[in-house]
């Protein structure tokens, strides 16, 4: 494991306190606010260590206020029910009292039935496009000194966006998008895992896609954005130490929020997972 | 049960400031509740501990079935008064255990960056038959009490393109497209359209993922039922105006389905909400023995 994949799988380890009680960790060097894919991730293992033998098919989550990377989280699991098929959790996050964030997520033992799925859409291969390190060099050149190190850093996930060479091109873009993604280095064969780690992974870039129509990016000037929920529906498991192709395409942005949806395939083409977000996306308002 | 009756059994009794009662209409009294029912209730719920601001999206768990019989209490947390938004979390309650959970954000209106998708082709409800009207004629020679169900009045006006695939369950694409609106007067309170629209939001949804496997709710040992369901109310609508809910499936797999909404008001085409919804789509295990 890199050194990045390292720190994300140290900070999925979750400290039990009581039997529904967990607390969980922000690694150094995060950045000012909590990156909502660590929480969903945190709160799903939280959920997970309270069900036995089932496997978590949808997941809704609210990010309720910002997380503050300074002081551990403390995940709260609410056993809703342990039914004959399914099983039901509810997890908030709260941190110096107050709720951050909320998850609730269903776990079914895996079982065969009727199938079909969308197929996957067209676009180039992940080994024509270039790593995210190259699309970041761009950036970096004109980023303020501080700002470099934390744009140069080695990411646990590797991504190659499909436009990644007009990715700071201003003006408006079509609301779709397409990113190839995987965990960098091997996380062993624990399905949990994967499905945890592909949930960290499914809140990156989402809303970026929301925004591309407006000519706006997360790095101009006085506009604000922040992921509003999650929804994630696993359709398959999967191992994420190969690629997958995520695509986005956002049906609607209205009232200073943008709604995305993401499908996600593997490289052979299979839906593993479906994925919407709405995030709030708008200038601030003058001073 | 007409739209006025729903509109009048939706009503919540307040218990105390975060906890409200409600009740399942007596002729609406089936087998289990329907849960656009406890949808509306529970978003009712939580609009009575928010003020001035509106519901822009929910998510919600079907845990337990619904009982008709006995009321259904509401409890809210008030997770969150914010600056711009509102967060709140209902457990319904039935006989000491949950039966359901929503989660909602309300956000103050605001204006801002405005796009959508456009609103796909679909011949026009004037040219799309009555889903009732069509329930009737292929049940004209049904037991007395299926046809007196069917001439109950309804809340939700339905034309589903190409007719409904209850009653004639031949494989078709996972894409299915139907016109909607309350049937009668719901009044001019903004919260109660978007409310009843909820409510109708979770007919029909699942039928998408079924369509392709020429299965439907009325094919013996088939069991279906929905799981979760999400919804992203993108503006303010009349719904006692026809919209189009263009509905399609982009997957079934380990016994569920999972299904996209979009609803387009027929007038300007403007993209008002989204739907997310995973279902239980499964044949029961022959018994053994």
């Amino acid at each position: 494991m890199t050194d990045a994949v390292q720190t994300l799988v140290e900070s999925l380890q979750l400290e039990r306190l009581e039997l529904n009680l967990f607390r969980g960790f922000t690694p150094d060097g995060m950045g000012p606010r909590i990156f909502g894919g660590q929480v969903i991730s945190q709160s799903l293992l939280a959920a997970y260590e309270t069900v036995e033998e089932r496997v978590c098919h949808s997941l809704h989550c609210y990010f309720i206020r910002p997380g503050d990377p300074r002081v551990p989280i403390v995940f709260e699991v609410d056993r809703s029910r342990d039914g004959g098929s399914f099983t039901t959790r509810r997890v908030v996050a709260v941190q110096h009292g107050e709720q951050i964030f909320n998850l609730a997520a269903s776990f079914m033992a895996p079982q065969e039935g009727f199938e079909h799925q969308s197929d996957m859409p067209v676009g180039p291969h992940w080994s024509e496009l270039p790593d995210e390190a190259e699309m970041m060099a761009e950036f970096i050149k004109t980023a303020p000194e501080e700002m470099k190190k934390w744009m140069g850093r080695e990411r646990p996930i590797e991504m190659r966006a499909q436009d990644a060479r007009d990715y700071w091109r201003s003006g408006p873009k079509p609301p779709v998008s397409q990113n190839w993604f995987r965990c960098r280095t091997p996380i062993g064969d624990d399905a949990h895992m994967h499905q945890v780690i592909l949930a960290y992974a499914s809140d990156m870039n989402l809303l970026s896609t929301g925004m591309r129509p407006h000519g706006v990016h997360w790095q101009t000037p006085g506009f604000q954005s922040a992921s509003l929920d999650h929804a994630m529906w696993f359709h398959k498991a999967t191992d994420f130490n190969q690629w997958h192709l995520y695509a986005h395409d956002s049906p609607s942005a209205s009232g200073g929020r943008g709604f995305i949806r993401g499908s996600i395939y593997a490289e052979d083409g299979t839906l593993v997972a479906s994925v919407a977000q709405e995030g709030l996306m708008r200038m601030r308002a003058a001073k | 049960m007409d739209t006025q009756t729903l509109v009048e059994t939706l009503q919540l009794e307040r218990l105390e400031v975060n906890l409200f009662r409600g009740t399942t209409a007596d002729e609406e009294a089936r087998e289990r509740i329907y849960g656009g029912q406890v949808i509306a209730q529970a978003l009712l719920a939580a609009y009575e501990t928010v003020e001035d601001r509106v519901c822009h999206s929910l998510h919600c768990y079907f845990i337990r079935p619904g009982d008709p019989a006995v009321p259904i209490v509401f409890d809210v947390d008030r997770s969150r008064d914010g600056g711009s938004f509102t967060t709140r979390r209902v457990i319904a309650v039935q006989r000491g255990k949950q039966i359901f959970n929503l989660a909602a954000s309300f956000q103050v209106a605001e204006d801002g960056y405005e796009h959508q998708s456009e609103m796909p082709d679909a011949p026009r409800w004037e040219d799309v038959g009555d889903d009732t009207e069509r329930q009737r004629v292929l049940l004209k020679d049904a037991p007395p009490e299926a046809r007196a169900w069917l001439d109950r009045p309804q809340p939700i006006e339905m034309r589903t393109v190409g007719g409904r695939m209850d009653f004639t369950p031949r494989a078709r694409e996972p894409v299915q497209q139907l016109w909607f609106r309350a049937k009668d007067s719901i009044g001019s309170d903004p919260h109660m359209h978007q409310v009843i629209l909820a409510y109708a939001s979770d007919m029909s949804l699942l039928g998408t993922s079924v369509q392709p496997h020429g299965v439907s709710w009325r094919t013996p040992g088939f069991q279906s039922a929905s799981l979760d369901h999400a919804m992203w109310f993108h503006q303010a609508t009349d719904f006692n105006e026809w919209h189009l809910y263009h509905q399609e499936s982009p997957s079934a797999s380990g016994g569920r389905g999972f299904n996209l909404g979009s609803i387009y008001r027929a007038s300007d085409g403007a993209l008002v909400a989204s739907c997310a919804q995973e279902g239980l789509m499964r044949m029961r295990k022959p018994k053994v023995g």
